[in-house]
């Protein structure tokens, strides 16, 4: 019995090693190590801040690639079943910073699992990979929100700190 | 398109005539009403509460603005992505209304999202008209 479940527990890591070692690959050869360099960019323009923070937390630019984010401003008009359209020029100047913050993030773009809707955060290989001891009931729980409200637990993601030292799962 | 009648609704904002007891915005709004149906007959409270507590079922849920501006726009609300809402009313929160870039960007934003459409400036001009008469 032990020995057997031990077995499955060995294929079961190697699994996983497998398919996360590109993910490992992009935190540690291309001198990428996140979360160190999801810090907030002190040139962030005040715009983005109150924009991108009106419906949901403010997500750090770092914590997705720029083709992403690209992606992202082009849909704003039917953005996750949400209108969040902005004047052209407004939209030009976040989409700017948001480029130029992310470059250091040279993950893959993953699509979105929901048809139509640009890539998220909370569904990348990343993330899963960031979050493999977190259980979905968790993610679920009323006072956490979702995957996507990384703020009920990292109470400094809004500044990019997502040191799991500082993480606090509210009950 | 829009640009161009936000300038001319900056512009009648100043006029002498307004009552003082009407909302800033409601001249503007007026304007452009008429100029949408020539009927134009003024702005209605009722229709404009009647608007916020409209039910639509969107993609398989209800949708109003209750939805994430509570049934007492006196209180904060909540959005479903879980960030707080300051209240609508402008008599606890004098920042609402005030901005008209800002008021229409959210009209076009959430007219949308609840029914699907932006709304008319008769909408508009019947909404503000409810809302700043809440105490
Ligand atoms: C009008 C409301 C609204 C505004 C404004 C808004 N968003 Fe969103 N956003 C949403 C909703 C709704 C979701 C989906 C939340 C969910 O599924 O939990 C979302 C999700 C996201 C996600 C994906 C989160 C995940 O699951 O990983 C990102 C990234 C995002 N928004 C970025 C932005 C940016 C950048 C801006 C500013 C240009 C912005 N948002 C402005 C409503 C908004
Ligand atoms: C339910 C609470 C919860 C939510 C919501 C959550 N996380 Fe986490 N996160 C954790 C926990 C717990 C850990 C530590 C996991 C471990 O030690 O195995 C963690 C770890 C991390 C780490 C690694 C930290 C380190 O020091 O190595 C990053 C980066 C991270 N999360 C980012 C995010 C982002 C981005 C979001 C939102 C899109 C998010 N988290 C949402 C609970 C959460
Ligand atoms: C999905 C959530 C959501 C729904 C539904 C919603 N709103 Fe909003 N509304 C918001 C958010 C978020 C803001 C901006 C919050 C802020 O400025 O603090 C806002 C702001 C506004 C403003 C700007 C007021 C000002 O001057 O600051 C108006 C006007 C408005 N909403 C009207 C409506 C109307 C009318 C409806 C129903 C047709 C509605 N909202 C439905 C989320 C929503």
């Amino acid at each position: 019995m032990k020995t057997l479940a031990l077995a499955a527990v060995g294929g079961l890591s190697l699994t996983l090693l497998v398919a996360t070692s590109s993910v490992a690959d992009d935190d540690n050869h291309n001198g990428y190590k996140r979360p160190k360099r999801l810090a907030l960019p002190s040139d962030a323009p005040l715009l983005w801040k109150e924009e991108c923070a009106a419906c949901h937390m403010l997500y750090v630019p770092a914590l997705l690639p720029a083709e992403a984010w690209r992606q992202q401003m082009q849909t704003l008009e039917q953005h996750y079943g949400s209108n969040a359209s902005l004047d052209a020029q407004q939209a030009r100047e976040i989409l700017d910073f948001l480029l130029r913050s992310s470059a250091a993030n040279r993950l893959p773009v993953e699509p979105s699992a929901t048809a139509g809707e640009p890539p998220r955060i909370s569904q990348t290989r990343w993330f899963a990979h960031k979050h493999d001891e977190v259980s979905a009931a968790t993610f679920q729980r009323a006072a956490v929100g979702s995957r996507a409200n990384c703020v009920a637990c990292h109470h400094g993601a809004e500044r990019g700190d997502f040191d799991e030292d500082r993480v606090k799962i509210p009950r | 398109m829009s640009t161009h009648w936000i300038v001319a609704l900056t512009c009648c904002l100043s006029l002498p005539a307004l009552a003082e007891s009407t909302h800033p915005l409601l001249a503007g709004y007026a304007v452009q009403a008429r100029q949408q149906a020539p009927q134009f007959a003024g702005f209605s409270a009722e229709r404009g509460k009647a608007l916020y507590f409209a039910e639509v079922p969107r993609n398989g849920k209800t949708m109003s603005c209750t939805t994430c501006h509570t049934a007492d726009p006196r209180q904060p609300g909540k959005t479903p992505a879980h960030r707080n809402v300051a209240p609508l009313a402008p008599s606890v929160n004098p920042e609402r209304f005030t901005d008209l870039q800002k008021v229409e960007k959210w009209f076009r934003r959430n007219c949308d999202d609840v029914y699907a459409r932006a709304c008319t400036a008769q909408e508009k001009g019947d909404f503000i008209s409810w809302i700043d008469s809440i105490r």
